[in-house]
């Protein structure tokens, strides 16, 4: 088997400065914020380096970006990392904090050989403005040391591999101090000199650890690695160095997230019509929005529109230090239909999807109704509105059998306020609702009043005349 | 130059009095004959604004795009209703044959999202007929409708005060609205293209207060006053 172990040296780093329009210098600090950690390369030309004092790096570069390493955000990251390198790879594992392995041998009649994977992952890590340090073992273990010393080979000889991770000093080897000391103190200072030792021997000696780990690297042991799975949904995360004040700011990294998007669900062959967007404050609560499509969706511009208009309607409470896109749900794809092959012919289920996701992204979905008839006698529940539906196939109700009512009917009843000139029909005595506390005892009449409108009144058992509908 | 002359008559951009030639606007039929008649043997115009300007709802207004409603929903075009005064009775749509399914009603909080939105409604191809109670509107909000309405091709009838007579008004069609002596609807056609207003008509729409109901008149008419509830 071979492995392919992508090391990034410095993921937060590169996952910040993709999502800046500029550059300065930047840094980052360990937790406690007393060291730097990662430098950019514009930091480093001004001298600062890492393992350097925050204090001394401050110095150097007065204003320097900081941002403080969080454990948590790096296994996100790590994990983004490793949905796109799925792509391309079936059987991954992660190895937190920073890199990820991948089997690369079965992939090799795929893509036609080791040298055009290599390629591959170069372009994909190219694309994404990412710095990885790449290399290839026989052994997970063999293939992560040589990817941390950033000299990793396209090779898939057993014997090469074998003597670059032989050249390899001790100390990288990850070996516990105690036996590090204990070797060194032997007059052994490479893993090649390791390796010649006799395994019996080394068990007896050091320890029985020990050789496991020196087996595992050899490939003499059995190094099983679970694979990994792409979660069932898709989530990016962008950070500001500076916070972002006016939306305008946001849509620079919204539109490469959504771009990915646009990519991950291209793959899955999927579609959704819900986008969380959180957005994150230095004191307050984050503000949470979301889109929604009426149909499913997958194009980024699409959804980039409806964001814009959103964040018209919603202007930023805050300045923004950190946004995040979340997708959960996801229907599968159709293929377009009634698309001719030009394509000449407009595709009006989609213009419709369009018009109306535009329209609730700027009134909100409350402002959108649907109407539907609902089985009751009082005419004042014998309607509905719901949420805005695509039409399906039209049902054939029987529209006989409804009673005559008035084409616009009131909020609620309104007096009657002046003499009708003209009785038409009635009354139809309507009584219910003792089932549910809203009882309704009228008798309605349809009236035509001075004004020549006709009216739908009716006379409440409490002798009251109302208005309760225009015949329009 | 003649060819340029020739469309703009076709079309009936350039008015001529003298001439009532039938013009070729997209348009549709209203449903009623004697409107049709009046209106060139056209209807309703497609692309263009037509303003019903009414005192008082409840005088057969919406009777009057009701087979124009029918036909729409039929072909499974949407009808948007934007901001009706009143609450649109599903049941009663229901019983004139317009398919629920594709209607849609919405209310706006504000001017600025009226027009935002009538403006993409007439835009789009999936419209089939735009009903609109404004309120007051500008002239020049109304010119921006009117272009509106040109891009999409679609029927949009706004319902506007009878005050607003006078004001001039961009739209291609303008009809006052009256409510006549025996449930008929008097319509006075103030504006259209191609020919002379002031045509007067009277629709009959003695069918809204529906006679069918005359047999529940024997319904004993039961004094109430001593019923407790």
């Amino acid at each position: 088997m071979l492995w392919l172990y992508l090391h990034f040296p410095h993921l937060l780093l590169d996952h910040i400065r993709r999502h800046q329009t500029s550059t300065g210098a930047l840094a980052i600090v360990d937790g406690a914020g007393h060291f730097v950690v990662q430098a950019c390369p514009t930091a480093r030309n001004l001298g600062i380096e890492t393992g350097m004092r925050l204090k001394t790096a401050l110095g150097l570069a007065p204003d320097l970006n900081i941002m403080r390493a969080d454990p948590k955000q790096e296994a996100w990251l790590l994990e983004d990392q490793a949905r796109w390198l799925y792509h391309y790879a079936a059987h991954i594992t992660l190895a937190p904090p920073d890199g990820i392995w991948a089997e690369v041998s079965s992939l090799q009649k795929l893509y036609g050989g080791l040298p055009a994977i290599w390629q591959t992952v170069e372009q994909a890590l190219t694309e994404r403005q990412l710095n990885a340090w790449v290399a290839i073992g026989h052994t997970p273990s063999a293939a992560r040391l040589l990817a941390h010393t950033g000299k990793g080979e396209c090779t898939a000889d057993k014997g090469h591999i074998l003597n670059a991770v032989g050249k390899l000093p001790l100390l990288t080897a990850g070996f516990d101090k105690k036996s590090s000391t204990r070797l060194q103190r032997l007059g052994l200072n490479t893993l090649g000199e390791v390796f010649a030792l006799p395994a019996a021997e080394l068990a007896r000696r050091l320890s029985p650890e020990l050789l496991v780990i020196v087996q595992k690297i050899q490939g003499t042991r059995a190094d099983p690695k679970a694979p990994w799975q792409p979660p069932h949904t898709f989530r990016q995360r962008a950070d500001f160095l500076q916070e972002v004040e006016h939306s305008q700011g946001l849509l620079f990294s919204l539109q490469r997230i959504l771009a990915e998007l646009e990519e991950d669900l291209c793959w899955r062959q999927q579609d959704t019509d819900t986008l969380r967007l959180v957005l994150q404050h230095r004191h307050e609560e984050p503000t949470r929005l979301r889109i929604r499509t009426t149909g499913p969706e997958h194009r980024a511009e699409v959804f980039l529109k409806l964001i814009r208009l959103k964040l018209d309607q919603h202007p930023l409470r805050a300045p923004v230090t950190g946004l995040i896109l979340a997708v959960k749900r996801f229907t599968g794809r159709e293929a377009p239909i009634g698309q001719d092959l030009l394509g000449e012919t407009q595709d009006l289920n989609e213009a419709w999807h369009t018009l109306i996701s535009r329209l609730q992204a700027r009134l909100g979905e409350q402002a959108l109704k649907q109407l539907a008839p609902r089985e009751d006698h009082r005419p004042e529940c014998a309607w509905s509105a719901s949420d805005v539906r695509k039409p399906g196939k039209p049902q054939k109700s029987g529209s006989g059998q409804l009673p005559h009512r008035p084409l616009w009917l009131l909020k609620g009843p309104r007096p009657l306020l002046q003499t009708p000139i003209a009785w038409h029909s009635g009354p139809e005595r309507i009584s219910g609702g003792w089932w549910d506390g809203q009882r309704v005892h009228r008798d309605y009449y349809i009236a035509q009043l001075p004004g020549g409108e006709l009216a739908w009144v009716f006379r409440d058992v409490q002798d009251g005349w109302f208005i309760h509908g225009w015949f329009g | 130059m003649s060819e340029l002359l020739s469309s703009l008559l076709q079309d009936a951009r350039v008015w001529q009095g003298h001439q009532h030639r039938k013009t070729t606007q997209p348009a549709e039929s209203t449903g009623y004959q004697v409107l049709d008649n009046q209106l060139g043997g056209l209807g309703w115009p497609r692309g263009a604004l037509s303003e019903c300007l009414l005192d008082t709802c409840g005088i057969g207004e919406l009777h009057l795009v009701l087979p124009l409603m029918q036909r729409v929903s039929q072909e499974g075009k949407t009808i948007f209703w934007l901001n009706p005064p009143h609450t649109p009775y599903a049941p009663a749509l229901a019983r004139e044959g317009v398919s629920l399914d594709h209607l849609v009603m919405i209310n706006t909080r504000d001017q600025d999202d009226f027009l935002w939105t009538l403006e993409n409604c007439l835009r789009s191809p999936v419209t089939g007929l735009v009903l609109a109670w404004p309120g007051r509107l500008a002239s020049r909000d109304i010119r921006r409708l009117q272009l509106a309405s040109e891009a999409g091709g679609n029927v949009c009838v706004l319902f506007r005060s009878r005050r607003e007579v006078d004001q001039n008004s961009p739209a291609a069609l303008r009809l006052e609205l009256v409510p006549g002596e025996h449930q008929d609807l008097q319509v006075n056609i103030i504006k259209r293209r191609g020919s002379w207003p002031g045509q007067l008509c009277s629709l009959a729409l003695g069918h809204r207060a529906d006679r069918a109901i005359k047999e529940s008149s024997q319904v004993v008419q039961g004094p109430w006053s001593g019923v407790d509830r």
